[in-house]
């Protein structure tokens, strides 16, 4: 029986946990009571009193103004919202406020934006009573970062900026200072923006009624033609994006409340860092190599010249001389067409792309242990969790939006767990941080398996029910050396095993992971013990529980999904097993080849052996992002064709024969598929820059061009092309996307999935793997003569090898890459803060700035690789996993020492 | 009605020491409670005395306890609301600076009661003299295993810490309380949920003022019924008054509840009359927040009954005629007293005070002392008395916590009862320039 109340004499009925204005919301439209201090994404605040209105707990009874925003609804009672006596309170109110303001509207940057001018109207301000008094209309402007800008003489101490920074960021930066009319927002210290803690996700700006805060692009001002919701390019979680367009320009960007994947929030990357579109070094023309130099061509000119060489090669060395290596920036149907240009087209399997160097042991090791490598459940189970396990991850830097979700919980106290090398965000907020030596992640999952069989916390029935090879698992886990694994990993085994307590007895509890699992010798390995605490501990298959990747970049989901790997075609379907390679060849209509493909470093190694004649790139800049750069680098010098599509002149594009200048995500439209398996839709925003074309365009010209019977590119058309052919996108259809789009599986009439393996696993039952732990090889070759440990990492403010980043304001926050060093080691060497550090690797070395934070332990040193000035992957090894070969980023041996002569600073 | 229960070995030298303390019968109800009796019976015996709030609203003791979440694992938190800081209001800094252990025993009864482990006494920044004194007595009280673990071999134990604000009134609001004692900026947070459910660190508390956690040991000790018999009706109990003004004695007193108001003005074992022979103007009679009524309406309620020192006959006639027994700040004027000048540093004081959370009160308690400062220049029109009462009428009531109402009574109540002074500012500005008198708030001292 729901519960009934009264608006405006007429009776409705509410949910619990209603207050008066979510059940008047529930009903009319959103501003039917005015508000204030009130936001979509933020509690309830009861400052401004603007929602005041007439509350009787019986008809005709007396009535007493209430705050609706934070009154909860009382059964039968009689809520009038525009009660005369209602209606003079919020006018006063809001005369009071206007008091302290500047009525300088005409020259606002929120003119006709602005909550407090649209309050004003509906309440109908006509006259200030009080006479000019003392006020806060001096304050000055804080005009000191690159993106975000304040102006608190138009403040109303309201509170959502502070309570955007606290409940939406947690950064904590905004602050109230002062007392009543000296309240006032402050910036950490009372400093300015740039000199605070902040972090420039701009939710403060988005949440401020008025232009107190706001930012240089002044994305709250009206002055846009259209707006145009899309997908973020950057990480993984996947960010709608509305994107403000004036005369055919991006002109600021803004996140949708009703976005499922970030409600109204995102980072300083998606929101700020799109400035890279339009810059002067994007591509505009065909280049071909002439004699050495690259210099423009028409797209014919380019088209031919590589046909041309193509099918040259193909006839002198076969089509296995050809590889391609398909890029995770770009869109499904991209993705699809590379990998049917190479498999059908071209005729090899040489078929890879930049999940490769990320998350392939994840998609490979989910997939002995569950049968799907992707992420079991989605990030609104955060909500619903008692446990968060990080493991090797740093999402508040590489995924700010969910890692800001993270924080959140980590925040409120519930148990949470941290394994990772370096001491990041989390880890200071995290209940346990297991800070293990880089390299030793399974012997560490291996101690908390040991304490989950040995103290008998394993959940039965689950395992009974719905898994098999639990015995043989048991058997193995028990048989391992405890204290000899405590001294491999360097973390106190007490610690460990209450960190196994509180993942195995919290009723709920989630694991996330990232780059610092799979980019290991042993990462599959690794991925396969995360899905056997899971599936040990029965959490699995519900809301609020599973094994999460957090996917590195923005579709690296969806380039696994449309095929680009070499032994998986479209769907994950085994390409070399004859059956299926039936039914790929009768539905590209050619013969598909079932020959064992090359992954990517296969393909250097072919290169350099005079196997490997041709390779094209698409949106791929290998030279940096690449380990053992040089390694990378000969290879591509050895090829006779290197085709790369790009926006910008890459460091790898600079060594190509054939460059392709591509649009970037603001030009196109297609789908991108997040870390949680939602397929959304991508929506150009502007049209292609002059000169450039969108990669799944140029892909379907080069198949045309190279006599392949491919209709003309529509992103439409692809997808339906891939909805016939990939199980899981069976019921996707380009037209019922939506806006929050899909998660796979879709079944034919559109259903989508928010959590895998409800009732049973893609493989029936889930398997047990064992996995030892072993010494990684660069570490036993090389430690003697390279006594240290390197582990890359990302900062917040760029991606990946900054190439996008770096053409933004971004670069103004960031400036460089810079080594993090342990003080005790930094003095053992004589380096001091700022000092340039050479680093050495048995692959080369560099010279870094010295950055020195009890953020690492003694013995290891962490850097990014940002900025291609620094040559960072000279260091990083040839070494890969065993299972699915993602390069070892993590573990690299070095030695360290001051700069000498012109580095020194 | 002379009947001391508080204050009645204040006299006794030493009294602040433990020793001493305990030779006057101190601690006799700790024993009693944690050897006797079940922490329900406790809570019980305060249900049955009637003890009602001391620190201003007047609400019910026992039933605030009762109210108390119980959830199982959560530990419970008794917080002593300390920060004793409102105008005219000083019986609290007096009763701990020379009786601190009976504070301390009614904390310890009282956590017992409620079941909390740690308790907090959050006590006024300024009053730094009585924090070292606290802490003293405290420090004795651990040495005699009445705090710490395992309290005179009960099984109960007790960690009692005293945490001084960092001076903001609004802290004496118990959700800001809350939040500055966690360490947080002292707004108020919105209610519900109450401290009850979820209090310090979102675990169930009780805010209790200094006197009411004082007056826990004596109802153990007598009996919640024998307690009930003392004072008035539903006023039970004796109350502590602090008195200031143009009166002969200011000071502190203790009065049994139910005490004529005239005999407490006027007799000499209480304020002893109106200070050089003047005439009795008004009174504030619970703390600067409560209405202020005329010397009249103060001595008889508008139905011509002698008023009484008690909840109810203090409030008799509600806010048109009556006011409240408050905090027990008594402050009394004489013929020679300003009401507006007095009202516009009482304003003053709210202006300064107020959190700035809500905009009515952020803004409406600087504008009303910005008006009343207009009569106070000559400047004022009889507009303005409108407006006043306008933007009084918008803060009361319409706020997170009580300090708007606070600010806004005695607004309404001097406009009520003395209109016509406010009209005289407006028409005679220069007659009234010479009207030195008001109250200067840091004159408010204990004497």
């Amino acid at each position: 029986m729901k519960k009934t109340a009264f608006i405006n004499d007429k009776p409705y009925s509410f949910e619990p946990g209603d207050t008066i204005l979510s059940f008047v919301r529930r009903y009319f439209e959103r501003d039917f009571v005015p508000t204030l201090c009130d936001a979509p994404n933020l509690d309830p605040y009861g400052a401004c009193r603007v929602c005041s209105v007439d509350v009787a707990l019986v008809k005709d009874g007396p009535c007493k103004a209430q705050a609706s925003c934070h009154t909860p609804v009382m059964e039968n009672s009689y809520i009038y919202t525009d009660s005369e006596r209602i209606k003079r309170l919020r006018k006063n109110i809001v005369e009071l406020v206007l008091t302290d303001h500047p009525l300088d509207c005409l020259t606002c940057e929120v003119n006709n934006n602005c909550e407090l001018q649209t309050v004003a109207a509906r309440v109908g301000i006509r006259d200030v009573r009080y006479p000019e008094g003392k006020n806060h209309l001096d304050r000055k402007k804080d005009l000191s970062h690159p993106y975000m800008t304040s102006d608190f003489s138009k403040c109303i101490n309201c509170a959502r900026c502070v309570r955007a920074c606290d409940e939406v960021q947690g950064e904590m930066v905004l602050n109230m200072a002062g007392r009543g009319f000296d309240a006032h927002i402050i910036k950490s210290f009372n400093n300015n923006f740039f000199d605070s803690d902040c972090v420039s996700c701009g939710a403060c700006a988005q949440a401020c009624p008025t232009s107190a805060i706001s930012d240089v692009f002044e994305s709250k001002s009206v002055s846009a033609d259209k707006k145009v919701r899309t997908v973020c390019t950057y990480c993984g979680v996947g960010c709608n994006l509305e994107v403000a367009v004036t005369n055919g320009k991006v002109k600021s960007i803004q996140a949708p409340y009703d976005a499922a994947v970030n409600q109204g929030h995102t980072c300083l990357k998606g929101r700020f860092a799109f400035s890279f579109y339009n810059h002067p070094d994007r591509l505009r023309t065909p280049l071909i190599r002439k004699n050495g130099e690259l210099v423009p061509a028409t797209w014919d000119e380019a088209y031919n010249y590589i046909a041309n060489e193509l099918n040259r090669i193909k006839k002198e060395h076969g089509p296995d001389a050809i590889g391609g290596i398909s890029s995770a920036r770009c869109t499904n149907e991209e993705n699809f067409l590379m990998q049917k240009f190479i498999r059908a087209v071209i005729g090899t399997n040489n078929i890879d792309s930049c999940a490769r160097v990320c998350h392939s042991p994840t998609a490979l090791g989910m997939q002995r242990t569950f049968g799907t490598g992707a992420a079991t459940n989605s990030i609104i189970d955060l909500k619903y969790t008692d446990c968060v396990m990080v493991i090797g991850a740093n999402p508040t830097d590489a995924h700010p939006v969910t890692g800001a979700k993270i924080k959140q919980f980590f925040m409120k106290g519930k148990p949470s767990i941290v394994i990772d090398p370096r001491r990041t965000e989390l880890a200071r907020y995290a209940t346990y941080h297991l800070q293990l030596r880089p390299g030793t992640n399974v012997a560490l999952l291996n101690m908390m398996l040991y304490y989950i069989v040995m103290d008998g916390l394993e959940d039965q029935k689950f395992i009974e029910s719905r898994t098999e090879g639990y015995e043989d698992f048991k058997k193995h886990i028990l048989n391992l050396d405890i204290n000899e694994l405590e001294k491999v990993t360097g973390v106190d085994k007490s610690l460990v095993r209450k960190a196994a307590h509180a993942y195995a007895t919290s009723p709920n509890a989630m694991s996330f992971h990232g780059l610092g699992v799979t980019e290991h010798s042993q990462g599959t390995y690794t991925v396969m013990l995360i899905a056997d605490l899971a599936m040990i501990t029965g959490n699995i298959g519900r809301r609020g529980v599973g094994v999460n990747p957090l996917r590195g970049q923005n579709n690296v989901q969806g380039a696994a999904d449309m095929g680009c790997q070499p032994h998986q075609g479209a769907g994950y379907l085994d390409s070399y097993d004859p059956e299926i390679n039936k039914m790929y060849s009768a539905f590209y209509g050619v013969d598909v080849p079932m020959r064992k493909g090359l992954k990517i470093p296969e393909m250097y190694d072919a290169s350099l052996a005079g196997k490997m004649k041709a390779m094209w790139l698409m949106g791929e800049d290998n030279a940096q992002t690449d380990p053992n750069t040089q390694h990378v680098v000969s290879a591509f010098k050895q090829l006779d064709l290197l085709v790369v599509q790009d926006i910008f002149l890459s460091e790898t594009a600079k060594l190509a024969h054939v460059v392709l200048p591509a649009s970037s995500f603001l030009e196109k439209s297609g789908t991108f598929t997040n870390g949680e398996r939602r397929i959304q839709r991508v929506n150009a925003v502007v049209e292609p820059l002059e000169g450039t074309k969108p990669d799944g365009q140029i892909m379907c010209e080069i198949m045309k061009h190279m006599g392949f019977n491919q209709p003309d590119y529509h992103p439409g058309v692809v997808l339906d092309e891939i909805s016939r052919v990939v199980p899981f996108f069976a019921g996707v259809k380009w037209d019922e996307l939506g806006e929050n789009g899909k998660q796979w599986p879709v079944k034919p009439d559109g259903t989508d999935t928010e959590i895998l393996h409800t009732e049973s696993f893609k493989l029936g039952k889930g398997r047990f793997q064992t996995a030892t732990w072993r010494e990684t090889e660069e570490l036993k070759s090389n430690s003697e003569q390279f006594p240290y440990i390197l582990t890359t990492n990302r900062e917040l403010e760029h991606y990946n090898n900054g190439t996008m980043t770096r053409r933004t304001g971004n670069v103004e926050i960031l400036t460089e890459d810079v080594l993090l060093i342990n003080p005790a080691d930094a003095q053992k060497h004589n380096i001091a803060d700022g000092d340039m550090v050479c680093i050495s690797s048995a692959r080369g070395k560099i010279d870094v700035k010295a950055k020195l934070t009890d953020e690492v332990k003694s013995g290891v040193v962490s850097s990014t690789f940002h900025f291609p000035d620094i040559h960072m992957n000279d260091l990083t090894s040839s070494v890969a996993d065993s299972e699915a070969m993602c390069p070892e980023y993590k573990v690299v041996a070095v030695s360290i020492r001051k700069s000498k002569g012109v580095y020194k600073k | 009605m002379s009947r001391k229960i508080l204050l009645k070995h204040i006299d006794v030298p030493g009294i602040r020491g433990l020793k001493a303390y305990r030779e006057n019968g101190g601690y006799q109800a700790l024993e009693k409670a944690l050897k006797s009796m079940k922490p329900d019976e406790v809570t019980e015996e305060v249900k049955k005395s009637g003890l009602r709030g001391r620190g201003g609203a007047g609400f019910p003791a026992g039933m605030k306890w009762s109210f108390i979440a119980k959830p199982e694992g959560v530990p419970r938190y008794l917080v002593c609301n300390a920060d004793e800081s409102e105008p005219g209001t000083f019986k609290d800094r007096y009763l701990m600076s020379h009786l601190p252990h009976a504070l301390i025993e009614g904390m310890i009864v009282s956590s017992f009661a409620l079941g909390a482990n740690t308790s907090y006494i959050y006590i006024r920044g300024e009053m730094l003299y009585v924090y070292h004194i606290l802490e003293e007595a405290i420090a004795e009280a651990y040495e005699a295993g009445l705090l710490g673990k395992n309290i005179l071999g009960s099984g109960f134990s007790l960690d009692l810490y005293v945490h001084p604000g960092g001076g903001a009134y609004i802290c004496g609001e118990e959700t800001a309380l809350i939040e500055s004692l966690e360490g947080k900026r002292g707004n108020p947070r919105i209610k519900p949920p109450f401290p009850a459910v979820k209090g310090v660190w979102g675990c169930p508390t009780v805010v209790n003022n200094v006197e009411t956690i004082a007056s826990v040991p004596h109802i153990v000790n007598m009996g919640g019924d024998e307690y009930a018999k003392i004072g008035i009706g539903k006023s039970t109990g004796t109350k502590l008054i602090s008195a200031c003004g143009h009166i002969n004695k200011p000071g502190v007193y203790e009065i049994e509840l139910g005490l004529p108001a005239e005999e407490f003005l006027y007799s000499d074992n209480y304020c002893g009359g109106i200070r050089n022979g003047k005439k009795l103007k008004a009174v504030v009679a619970g703390g600067s927040s409560v209405p202020i009524l005329p010397g009249e309406l103060f001595l008889k309620t508008a139905n011509g009954e002698p008023r009484l020192m008690s909840y109810e006959s203090l409030a008799d006639g509600g806010f048109a005629s009556g006011t409240m027994l408050g905090s027990g700040g008594f402050i009394v004027m004489d013929e020679d007293t300003s009401i507006v000048k007095n009202l516009w540093n009482f304003t003053r004081f709210y202006h300064h005070e107020s959190c700035g959370q809500c905009s009515p009160c952020r803004e409406g308690t600087g504008w009303m002392e910005k008006l009343l400062h207009k009569f106070l220049d000559g400047h004022a029109t009889i507009e303005d008395i409108d407006l006043l009462w306008d933007i009084q009428s918008k803060i009361e009531g319409k706020t997170i916590c009580p300090l708007g109402d606070a600010a806004a009574w005695p607004v309404a109540s001097a406009i009520r009862h003395f209109r016509s002074e406010f009209e005289e500012y407006v028409k005679n500005p220069h007659s009234i320039k010479d009207v030195k008198h008001y109250f200067r708030i840091n004159n408010l001292v204990e004497q």
